[in-house]
């Protein structure tokens, strides 16, 4: 009886120090530094079609500090459970001028980007679906942005612009 | 010297035990259950205009258990910095008639929620900015969903519909 009292007492303790480091590295994974696996024509050739493992920050967001030309994961206003690596083209208060089909036809609409939204696009913008299609994204939907890329090794390293 | 060792040693374990307590109170509050004080007099009668503290669950929206009538705290699309809590009134794929003022026309819209997106407003219509305002919410938006409110007392109880 003793002797699986004292399993139990150790296996709860084990079992709260899993809980503990998983939590930490959730809150870090969250709010502070993740990475990403991004994969999809819709950023070339910035990002490989196929697949890149990306650095994501958290902090830029929360803080205000995102502008236009940043990297930004997002969640899809599509379908929630997925989530977009994006440009930002425009912040609120700009004027954005785009072409549904580029290839087609040379007509194009301008609109105002409202209050909290921003624009976003893929940087082939042949494939891409953004805000071109689905409109302004709220910015409450951004999850963070993107910095760094470590995989493949021969990628490595920051973006220029 | 010793001593300051000791000391500063004893201090390291009491932060990293607050430490990770915090950890722990954050991923509960974010993902499990959280309390909100919630204020204004958008969703009169349901909720009182000097302000009430509910209890918010955050297990429904990410389950998908989601559905017309009920309550929900949701980040603003127009103030990424603020929350709203409104009642989703239609979810994706079905038709929403409203009208903007209800006091001056008997004009009505209707539009079918797009995917990805649902309908919300407030219980008090006159003086509620919701999606008849600023359009279909995306769905990844949703924080959570208020199921009891706790204070004042005499209206501790659960809500909903």
């Amino acid at each position: 009886m003793r002797q699986w009292r004292i399993i139990a007492k150790e296996a709860m303790t084990r079992a709260s120090i899993i809980g503990k480091f998983l939590c930490l590295l959730h809150v870090t994974d969250a709010y502070v530094l993740s990475s990403n696996h991004v994969l999809g024509p819709s950023m070339l050739p910035t990002l490989n079609i196929t697949g890149d493992v990306v650095l994501v920050e958290h902090l830029s967001h929360r803080l205000g500090k995102l502008g236009s030309g940043d990297l930004v994961l997002v969640r899809s206003p599509l379908d929630p459970k997925k989530t977009l690596t994006k440009r930002i083209v425009a912040m609120e208060g700009d004027k954005v001028t785009f072409s549904l089909d580029s290839t087609r036809s040379h007509n194009s609409r301008s609109l105002v980007v409202p209050k909290g939204h921003v624009w976003i696009q893929g940087d082939n913008l042949y494939v891409s679906r953004d805000s071109r299609h689905f409109g302004p994204l709220p910015y409450g939907l951004i999850e963070g942005k993107v910095f760094m890329r470590v995989w493949p090794p021969s990628s490595f390293g920051l973006w220029g612009e």
